[in-house]
């Protein structure tokens, strides 16, 4: 009886010096790799590159009058059959998830990476079948290809099989970048995050009361 | 028995085929009228026995349909997606494979009609395996 006793506060004891300080470890390690945040977070944000572009019925949209917004960026092609039209689906979806003050407080923003087959009017047509607020930009091929550098926005024409050369397909990356209220490239969220819309979402309120 | 089965699988939403391939949740995307292409998913079970392929695919409202793959490539270094056409989409035996947005799709090209949200596409899949060649018809529900 007595030895059982004794080989207890042993177990008792190597809980305490084995189990508890890896309790511990591991409860710190997890607190320093554990983010709040769902999407790439840039705690030293800069300003996000600033562009002026065309927009349906002839209006211009110049990033920096903006400030003050939250705006979602994105880059693609309206002949896009899957991704584009994926990214803008789950665009729409999250902000219809918004209250409607924070939507007042959101923009996003889709600019073509084919200026040469997206017209503005194109784009006008196209973008707000997803959410009727959402906006089409196009501008001449040399200005979108410094604002996709800029934002390390790849893109290239992919051949097609098709012997008509207007059926060309895009090859292109897929973020979506998140410039916060004060004009800074604050977050990027990946394609296969989009879709997680309550995180998105979660996302953009800890944006908006980033102070 | 095997009526009772495909009844209630039938009842599920999923099309049963001679028990062989499924289809189930087939959808095309809905877009924009002023659009040229859309795209098919859905899910595509393999109960054969053997390897199926899907070789071809028809739609009642595009004249080049086509299964289309998306690509990962390096460009500079980034990861950039893109998408290309391919001959089939392989189904190994009893496996499934998922044609699903940002992923493998049917393209919908040359539309003759831009289909509205709450219509549907007929669709017309032919799979090539080992019990030969055969043609799947489903309805698929644009959203």
């Amino acid at each position: 009886m007595k030895k059982l006793t004794q080989t207890r506060l042993l177990l008792v004891a190597a809980c305490l010096v084995i189990v508890l300080p890896a309790a511990f470890v591991g409860f710190t390690v997890s607190k320093k790799t554990e983010s709040p945040w769902f999407g790439k977070y840039d705690a030293n944000a800069q300003e996000a590159y600033d562009f002026e572009l065309q927009a349906a019925g002839g209006e211009t949209l110049r990033l920096s009058d903006l400030r003050g917004k939250i705006v979602l960026l994105n880059f693609g092609f309206t002949n896009c059959p899957s991704i584009c039209p994926a990214v803008l689906a789950n665009l729409a979806a999250v902000y219809r998830k918004l209250t409607p003050a924070d939507r007042d407080n959101v923009r996003v923003l889709f600019v073509t990476l084919d200026p040469a087959r997206d017209t503005a009017e194109k784009l006008g047509e196209y973008v707000p079948f997803f959410e009727a607020s959402f906006v089409g930009l196009t501008g001449d091929a040399a200005k979108i290809a410094a604002i996709a550098k800029a934002y390390g926005v790849f893109y290239q024409k992919a051949p097609s099989d098709s012997n008509d050369p207007e059926t060309y397909m895009i090859d292109h990356s897929t973020e979506t970048f998140v410039i916060d209220s004060s004009g800074k490239l604050r977050m990027v969220f990946r394609l296969d995050q989009l879709p997680e819309s309550d995180r998105v979402v979660a996302d953009i309120h800890r944006i908006r009361d980033l102070r | 028995m095997k009526r009772c089965v495909a009844v209630l699988v039938l009842w599920a939403g999923v099309v049963l085929v001679r028990a062989e391939i499924l289809i189930e949740d087939p959808w095309v995307r809905a877009v924009p009228p002023s659009s040229s292409a859309t795209a098919a998913f859905m899910k595509v079970t393999n109960t054969d026995g053997g390897n199926v392929t899907l070789v071809e695919a028809r739609a009642d409202i595009a004249k080049d349909v086509r299964p289309m793959a998306t690509t990962k490539k390096q460009i500079d270094g980034h990861e950039v997606s893109g998408m290309e056409f391919v001959d089939s989409f392989a189904i190994a035996a009893g496996k499934s494979r998922i044609l699903e947005p940002g992923g493998d799709h049917i393209m919908l090209m040359k539309l003759s009609s831009v289909p509205a949200a709450g219509t549907s596409v007929k669709l017309t899949l032919v799979f090539d395996g080992a019990k030969g060649r055969r043609e799947i018809k489903v309805e698929a529900p644009v959203r």
